[in-house]
């Protein structure tokens, strides 16, 4: 009778969880009646103009500046509302713009390209998952207002001056190529990334390892949890210190869904631990995915979000099957189950996660598994070298050449893995 | 299925039910979002002032290219500044016609 109670409860919760995700999902296309979309008349060509808050960090690149802007009121035609909703806007020229400065801008408003890629979907389907339905070109400066400053949340505000000092470190002491690398891995921000580096990540399955990712969170975690044992904290105060850390270092990033699910997972195994509780993975990874499915349901058709959580759940299922399959605990010597184990998890996330790349990238890989087991711990080993030189150059700017010199070193013997990996027979095919 | 204690099965219907409220006032707050009415901005937001615009921002204005953005620049130097914008039409390549189509681009401050 109790296991049938339990049983009943479990399938009433998914029930229940199923009709708020579709019921979020729904609410989340219903626009409200100040939407900007409702203010944007189909082939108007006369110039809005638009009132509101730089939602994003200001990205320039190739004479054009790139942001997100929360629109507060559209002004057309001599009559001027409130609205909401935000847009993209194409900024002609290099701004000093920052995130949270009220502008007003003046240009035309156009809906995204629809045209579709191979996988069936389109630029506007990106932006539309991102909460974005306009782009607004702006052509001149004279079509910007600017009104105040320091207007968005402090703690984005903070992150993302972080972010601009630690790339100043990155550029200033590396290479850049290698600094590219590291941005990348250590920040998220892959705007630098030349494409021949990028396609020849993508060719070999490693592209992972460009995009902060749960890897990456996982050694934060790590570096963290040493320094602060460094300094000698209690364990509990340690990892009650972690949390906010973690948290700062997802909001720096971007809090791309893969680093939010990491992040969520790493702070309900932190409070697991301090309530003295087991944690169960499944749990965890679900409570993660209602986080960011909460905040915007959109992101469920996220190739991002897709990937990152399939990869996860493919290791959890598949990993520990195939371990006791092959029984590799009684492997001996040591280092030959640690390489098998290392093939096995690689294996497992790529037979989860070859179905949606192939669908999605139309390229097949089967070098991946071998090139994730030099590849991983390489890239760790960059990201770890390239924290030391961001806390050294920051700390100690003369002892921050030899740092440089060693993470270059590992970047340039990556890309050479990497090149060799993808030069091998069959290393991947291009699907039709 | 989940093994969970009957508190966590209390909170966790507790808080489905509160997202489930929440959903529906949200539902509720952008249907009855009111529309209003606000005073309209000054008419000089995207005008260029013609007395410190440089070549690059006289070139965007549709109707005038690099030599014509060059003359006028030698003009307001020449007269130090302008005063009005029908000093325009005083310059060379600037017919009646692409004064009328260019005059609303441009503020004097």
């Amino acid at each position: 009778m109790r296991v049938n109670k339990e049983y009943l409860f479990s399938i009433l919760l998914l029930c229940l969880a199923f009709i708020l995700g579709y019921a979020t999902l729904k609410n989340s296309k219903i626009l409200p009646n100040c939407h900007i979309s409702k203010f944007v008349y189909y082939k108007n060509e006369q110039p809005y103009i638009v009132k509101g808050i730089v939602e994003s960090e200001p990205v320039s690149k190739d004479d054009k500046t790139t942001f997100v802007f929360r629109t507060e009121s559209i002004q057309s035609d001599d009559s001027n509302r409130n609205c909401c909703g935000n847009i993209l806007i194409n900024l002609k020229g290099k701004e000093a713009l920052n995130y949270g400065d009220e502008l007003i801008l003046r240009g035309s408003l156009h809906r995204p390209f629809s045209k579709n890629n191979s996988s069936g979907r389109s630029y506007r389907d990106y932006l539309y998952n991102q909460g974005i339905r306009f782009i607004m070109n702006v052509k001149t400066e004279a079509d910007i207002v600017k009104l105040n400053i320091n207007k968005g949340f402090v703690l984005t505000r903070f992150s993302i001056w972080l972010k601009q000092k630690i790339e100043h470190v990155i550029f200033k002491r590396t290479s850049f190529l290698t600094a590219a690398v590291l941005d990348a891995m250590v920040l998220g921000e892959k705007r630098n990334i030349p494409w021949f580096v990028n396609n020849s990540m993508m060719k070999s399955g490693t592209l992972h390892i460009l995009v902060v990712s749960g890897f990456n969170v996982g050694i934060i975690s790590f570096i963290i949890f040493i320094i602060l044992k460094l300094i000698r904290l209690p364990r509990k105060l340690r990892l009650v210190l972690t949390i906010p850390l973690l948290i700062l270092y997802c909001l720096i990033t971007g809090a791309s869904n893969p680093v939010v699910r990491a992040t969520v997972m790493a702070i309900l195994f932190i409070i697991a631990y301090l309530m003295k509780r087991e944690p169960d993975i499944y749990n965890s990874l679900g409570i993660a995915a209602v986080f960011i499915l909460m905040a915007n349901p959109r992101q469920l058709f996220d190739i991002g979000f897709q990937l990152s959580f399939v990869s996860v759940l493919s290791i959890v299922c598949i990993y520990p099957k195939l371990k006791l399959l092959l029984y590799i605990e009684s492997l001996r010597p040591r280092f030959v189950k640690f390489m098998l184990e290392g093939c096995l998890v690689s294996f497992s996330a790529w037979l989860g996660t070859m179905g949606f790349i192939a669908y999605y990238f139309k390229i097949f890989s089967p070098v991946t598994v071998l090139a994730n087991i030099f590849i991983v711990p390489l890239a760790a080993l960059i990201t770890l070298s390239g924290i030391s030189l961001i806390i050294v150059g920051s700390i100690f700017p003369i002892l921050a050449p030899f740092f440089a010199f060693s993470t270059e070193l590992e970047v340039f013997v990556l890309l050479k893995i990497n090149a060799f990996l993808i030069g091998l027979p069959f290393a991947y095919f291009y699907l039709p | 299925m989940f093994n969970l204690t009957n508190d966590e099965q209390k909170v966790i219907i507790f808080l489905l039910t509160i997202a489930f409220i929440g959903i529906g006032i949200n539902f509720l707050i952008k249907l009855n979002t009111p529309v209003k009415i606000l005073s309209c901005y000054g008419q000089d937001i995207g005008k260029i002032d013609l007395n410190t615009a440089d070549k690059n921002l006289l070139i965007s204005v549709r109707g005038i290219g690099p030599k014509l953005a060059q003359r006028i620049i030698d003009h307001r130097e020449e007269r130090d500044g302008f005063k009005d914008i029908e000093e325009l039409k005083g310059i060379k390549g600037i017919t009646n016609d692409r004064y009328e189509k260019i005059k609303d681009s441009f503020i004097i401050k």
